[in-house]
């Protein structure tokens, strides 16, 4: 057969390029088939906090001291156990047995943006002065950990910017200090430049030139000396290109550890990984297309994608949730680049008739409750194949991976980018054996 | 309703009324709308606007766009307010976008935003049918934004 | 006694009454036990109309309210905009029949009398406009229609208009207690003597004596009453409005629902708003949410004029309770919304005055009748009422946005959205910029809300929670349900009004519950994504 012009004949085909698809198309490259990845735009993976959340433990007790915190597999075991429709719970045993795994694959897929997982979580503080647990962070983040800070961890600000509130997060950190998290102190420091105006990402690029990263450390000793720090928390804007070395050049002048908090939206550290997984697709070979996957066909026909006919033997559908576009609600709940039927659960009652009830029905007054609109999505069976509603698979080289598999809300349940790396390492390495 | 108001209203009904189209009314009634209310900034809102504010509703305040945007030239009070501003702010009230002339004019039309916009915001389009609406849809003032392939994605 | 008299409730009824009884020398509490506007006046339409629907049974009403629209447009000109209306004529059937297009004129008639009275209130004249003239006005409208007829009304911000009638109140010496319920009206021998009140916030309770209450508690008033074994006849109906992402067109359009009742789609502020409902409500008025039913009704009633409407943004659906006098049997609509004051004295509590029903639009009429008869109640002479001179906070100018953006550092359509709500006090609010470069921090890209707006209305807007907000300044109020400002808002009140860490975090928390109620049942399309983006920009993540 002489190949049609234009046409990008590959193993694989992933749609969608936040974490799982990225994951699914490295883990598949890796395992020796050719990959190509169409995605639209940037979605939840860039717009997220940086670290990546794997499960929060069902089973903790809120004033347990903090350094029994279950190792993240174990944690996820525990949710899987307790919560059916989750996507842990729908890749089977076998499959979460390979969460560790397929966390130290991202690790390593996403070095040196990523520290090495830990076998236990680490502990990190938002903006708004909570601390969420993470199985993988940023280097830029390590330093924070409230479980590895010794001494006193200073908050510290940026004078003359009122987006971070010092003292709100060391008052908030300061609840886990009688759980055996570090003392707290805050202060504020001037920025080597002024611009009170500027956004996250401008300040964040703002430290990178040499000279301003040294001088915000110098600047640092001064307030960490006071409080005897052990480590300093800053706002998360530490350097927009992580080759910059901003935090390690902070810490270098300030003579302790450094870190920044999780990020809210705007995330400059969700920037970061969106811009780690498109340099790792291309150094490991993978086709990028970009445009939006409509109305396509099934595996194994060519279908047009921004301009390049696709054609592969099997699909990895890692389009996301709300925010990446992979699932919507136009009057009812819909799968928009394949029209795969999309299930909802009210209650004890799950199905893709659901789909269409109403919003009001399908979400709880109680907004910290989950609400089943947001955590609708395409159900999949072991080999996180789509299935339909009576549990069958919609095809047999059809895969699924992250946020566009229902069944956890991955705004809120704390297990956003863990179920995409598991599930996006997974979907990539089963469709390699198929693909081979 | 009572009698007084219904032999009210069929005198303006028979003789008021016809006098008043008679004798005060000047120009169509499409004309005398638009000299009412044009003057205020209350517009007739065209299809085309309508279309321009389908596409621009689409933006949830996310933010990407505006690491790929090079307004950073602009004035630091509008700097301030970010790209998406233009779909948000400037473009909800027709009646006080001439207000936001100034900073939608500082849209180079490099493109750079559009290819980060997680919900399919065509950024420039709308950028550039607001500064000319907000120009007074003056034809080639100011200018068309270029889309340049190069400036996407790679 | 403590006071002259204890106003129960911070509607338009109660803002409003206890601004003209300070004015005229009272000594005055009022007592809210949410926040201003909650009630009824912040969930109206907002619209400052001049009564035309009274030109049929009494035309002084009408020249009456139409005097009163343009008093408020004089007092606080800045909170105002003009709503151009327009209603088409439609027929059953393709052609017109003789019969419609006498209905035709006979509306142009009327709408033409009521010219007569637009004057009064810097109304435009009419005009009637044929169907081709129609569609180039309003393209967005199906086909088949036979031309319209138009006229133009005034919209407000409800909220402001209540927070500011309360903050004018305190200037002329009234106490002011936001988050403060009334328990019990107390009375003695066939005579009120104060009432008995908690606040809700700290659980603090206390007694306030007066020889006269004033009861303006909307919806509730009824309860309150009873309980001092008060009657207030009151027929309460559910209204929900829904409101468009953005302006959907300049121009109002007036539609008929599915079962026959008017309704409208207009712009309000930056948005658009499809309104209203009309439904009997015995419920727990505390306890309002829109329901699916209600939400469809209003979209199908739309969509049946504005097709497009369906393809727009809804941003929200909220619901007020409408609290018209007492009458059985006849349908909702056609109640009277006039306003009526009860003297408990025959029912032997001496000194308690309810009120029931009125406008938004006549509140201020109504306040100088309630504060007439509060004067009759405590024997005193009745002074004169100085309400439609003298300017709300602010409204004795409004600066022009793009100059003042020239003068101060401001953007011009922030500029803008300052003036709209504080009028001539925009100049404090940027003032605040200029001392403290700080609070030039654009705290909302979305509605272009300052950190110095913020600091400014928790300073001397009676902000009390992270909420009041809302109502202030529109934080979290817009599309984005408070992405960027929650967290921001929370702690600029909080270093403001010296919140502890824990406090802000629980302001933060009830802030968002406030939004997702009135957003969660029309989460679609987009919205939906920006629900998603919100609920996990404010770490609902799991806390260890
Ligand atoms: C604000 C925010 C903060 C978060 N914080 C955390 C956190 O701290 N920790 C954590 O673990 N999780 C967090 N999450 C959750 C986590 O980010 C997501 O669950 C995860 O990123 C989902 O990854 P994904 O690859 O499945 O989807 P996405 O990252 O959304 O990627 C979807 C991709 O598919 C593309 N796409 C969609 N449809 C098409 C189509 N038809 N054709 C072509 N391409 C298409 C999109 O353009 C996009 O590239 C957060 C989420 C958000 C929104
Ligand atoms: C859907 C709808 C649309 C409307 N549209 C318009 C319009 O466009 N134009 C117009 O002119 N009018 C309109 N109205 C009518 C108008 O809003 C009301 O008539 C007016 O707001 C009534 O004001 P109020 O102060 O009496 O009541 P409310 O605004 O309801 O105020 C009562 C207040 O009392 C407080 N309260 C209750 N109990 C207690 C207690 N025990 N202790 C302390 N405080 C208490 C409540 O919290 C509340 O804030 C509309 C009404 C509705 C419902
Ligand atoms: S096209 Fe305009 S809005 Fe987009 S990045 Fe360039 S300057 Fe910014
Ligand atoms: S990227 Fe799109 S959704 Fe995000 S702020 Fe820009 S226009 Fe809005």
């Amino acid at each position: 057969m002489t190949p049609t012009p234009g046409l990008l004949e590959v193993d694989v085909l992933v749609i969608g390029a936040g974490m799982a698809g990225a994951m699914a198309a490295l883990a598949a490259r890796d395992a020796g088939a050719t990959v190509a990845v169409a995605s639209r735009a940037p979605g939840a993976t860039a717009l997220s906090s940086g670290a990546v959340g794997v499960a929060p433990d069902p089973t903790a007790s809120p004033d347990e001291p903090l350094a029994w915190l279950r190792a993240p597999v174990e944690a996820a075991r525990r949710l899987a156990a307790r919560r059916p429709d989750h996507p842990y719970a729908a890749v089977g045993v076998a499959g979460l047995w390979r969460l560790g795994e397929a966390l130290r694959f991202a690790a390593r897929q996403l070095e040196p943006l990523l520290a090495p997982p830990l076998e236990r979580p680490r502990l990190l503080a938002t903006p708004a002065g909570n601390a969420v647990r993470a199985a993988l962070c940023q280097r830029s983040m390590d330093a924070g950990d409230l479980l590895a800070v010794r001494g006193p961890l200073l908050v510290c600000g940026f004078a003359g910017h009122l987006a971070f509130d010092a003292a709100l997060v060391a008052a908030g950190l300061a609840r886990y200090t009688p759980r055996g998290g570090p003392e707290v102190g805050d202060a504020e420091v001037a920025l080597p430049f002024d611009d009170p105006a500027a956004r996250p990402h401008e300040l964040a690029r703002a430290l990178e030139p040499p000279g301003a990263a040294e001088r915000l450390g110098e600047a640092l000793r001064i307030p960490a000396g006071a409080l005897g720090a052990g480590a300093i928390l800053l706002p998360p804007v530490l350097g927009l290109d992580p080759a910059a070395r901003v935090p390690e050049r902070i810490a270098a002048a300030a003579g302790m550890p450094v870190a920044e908090t999780l990020s809210d939206v705007p995330s400059v550290p969700g920037l970061r990984l969106h811009a780690a997984l498109e340099a790792r697709l291309r150094v490991a070979g993978v086709a990028r297309v970009t445009g939006e996957a409509a109305g396509a066909p099934a595996p194994g026909r060519a279908v047009e994608i921004g301009g390049t006919v696709v054609r592969a033997e099997t699909w990895i559908l890692a389009s996301g949730r709300f925010v990446g576009g992979g699932i919507a609600r136009r009057g009812a709940l819909v799968e928009p680049a394949l029209g795969l039927p999309v299930q909802a659960a009210e209650g004890r009652e799950a199905g893709v008739h659901l789909a269409r009830r109403p919003a009001a029905s399908l979400t709880v007054r109680d907004r910290r409750a989950p609400q089943p609109l947001l955590s609708a999505g395409l159900r999949v069976d072991a080999a996180l194949r789509p299935v339909d509603d009576r549990g069958r698979p919609v095809h047999p080289r059809l895969l699924a991976a992250g946020a566009v598999i229902g069944g956890h809300e991955q705004a809120t349940d704390g297990s956003g980018l863990g179920v995409a790396i598991l599930t996006g390492f997974l979907a990539g390495r089963a469709a390699a054996r198929r693909g081979a | 309703m009572t009698f007084g108001a219904m032999a009210y209203l069929a005198y303006r009904a028979i003789v008021a009324h016809p006098l008043k189209r008679l004798l005060r009314q000047r120009g169509t009634g499409e004309a005398r709308f638009r000299a009412a209310y044009e003057t205020e900034g209350l517009a007739p809102t065209t299809e085309a606007d309508r279309a321009i504010g389908l596409e621009a509703q689409a933006c949830i305040a996310c933010g990407l766009c505006e690491t790929g945007c090079a307004l950073a030239a602009a004035d630091p009070a509008i700097r301030a307010l970010g790209l998406h501003a233009a779909f948000r702010l400037y473009g909800r009230n027709p009646a006080e976008l001439p207000l936001a002339a100034g900073a939608l004019e500082a849209c180079a039309g490099c493109t750079g935003c559009e290819a980060l916009c997680p919900t399919g915001v065509p950024i420039t389009r709308v950028v550039g049918a607001l500064a000319r609406r907000a120009h007074g849809a003056r034809p080639g003032s100011p200018r068309e934004p270029s889309p340049s392939p190069a400036a996407r994605d790679p | 006694m403590d006071y002259d008299v204890v106003i129960v409730g911070g509607g338009v009824n109660g803002t409003g009454t206890a601004r003209d009884c300070a004015m005229r020398g009272l000594r005055v509490l009022l007592l809210e036990k949410a926040d201003f506007g909650v009630g009824a006046s912040g969930n109206s339409s907002g619209m400052i109309h001049g009564g035309i629907r009274y030109m049929l049974s009494d035309r002084r009403v009408t020249a009456l309210a139409c005097r009163d629209s343009g008093a408020i447009q004089r007092i606080a000109p800045h909170l105002l905009f003009r709503i151009p209306f327009i209603m088409p004529f439609t027929s059953r059937r393709d052609g017109a029949t003789l019969r419609e297009r006498a209905a035709f004129y006979a509306t142009e008639v009327y709408v033409g009398t009521y010219d007569r009275y637009q004057p009064l209130k810097s109304g435009k004249p009419s005009t009637r406009l044929r169907a081709d003239e129609l569609y180039r006005l309003e393209p967005g409208l199906r086909p088949g229609l036979h031309g319209a007829v138009t006229l133009d009304e005034w919209g407000i911000d409800p909220y402001r208009l209540c927070a500011l009638n309360a903050v004018a109140a305190r200037g002329y010496g009234a106490t002011l207690r936001t988050w403060t319920e009334v328990r019990q009206v107390l009375a003695d021998g066939g005579r009120v003597r104060g009432v008995r009140w908690r606040d809700v916030l700290t659980g603090e309770e206390g007694e306030a004596l007066a020889p006269v209450v004033f009861n303006a508690a909307g919806a509730w008033s009824p309860a309150l009453a009873r309980a001092s074994g008060v009657d207030v006849p009151m027929r309460p109906g559910k209204g929900v409005h829904l409101t468009l992402d953005r302006r959907y067109s300049s121009y109002g359009v007036i539609l008929t629902a599915v079962d026959g009742r008017q309704m409208f789609l207009m712009p309000h502020g930056s948005e658009s708003i499809i309104g209203t409902t009309d439904d009997d409500y015995y419920g727990d008025p505390d306890d309002l949410e829109a329901t699916n039913d209600e939400i469809e009704y209003l979209l199908e009633g739309a969509a049946s004029l504005v097709p497009g409407v369906r393809r727009a943004r809804i941003t929200r659906a909220w619901c007020g309770l409408r609290t018209t006098v007492r009458a059985w049997g006849r349908y909702e609509d056609a109640l009277s919304r006039e306003h009526q004051l009860l003297d408990g004295a025959p029912d032997g509590a001496a000194g308690l005055l309810s009120i029931v029903g009125g406008k938004l639009a006549s509140y201020r009429a109504q306040a100088q009748e309630a504060t007439d008869r509060i004067e009759r109640l405590l024997g005193r002479p009745v002074t004169p009422c100085r309400t439609h001179e003298v300017p709300l906070p602010g409204g004795d100018a409004v600066p022009d946005p793009a100059a003042l953006a020239r003068e101060l550092p401001v953007a011009p359509p922030v500029a803008a959205g300052i003036v709209h709500r504080h009028g001539s006090r925009a100049r404090d609010v940027l003032a605040l910029v200029r001392d403290d470069p700080r609070l030039g921090l654009v705290v909302c890209r979305d509605a272009g809300l300052l950190a110095a707006e913020v600091v400014y209305c928790c300073r001397h807007e009676e902000v009390r929670r992270l909420q009041d907000l809302r109502r202030r300044c529109r934080l979290a109020v817009g599309g984005c349900g408070g992405l960027d400002c929650a967290r921001l808002g929370a702690q600029l009140a909080g270093r403001t009004l010296s919140w502890s860490a824990d406090r802000i975090r629980a302001e933060l928390a009830d802030l968002l519950d406030a939004g997702w109620r009135e957003r969660r049942p029309v989460l679609d399309g987009v919205q939906l994504a920006q629900e998603e983006l919100l609920r996990a920009a404010h770490g609902l993540v799991e806390v260890a």
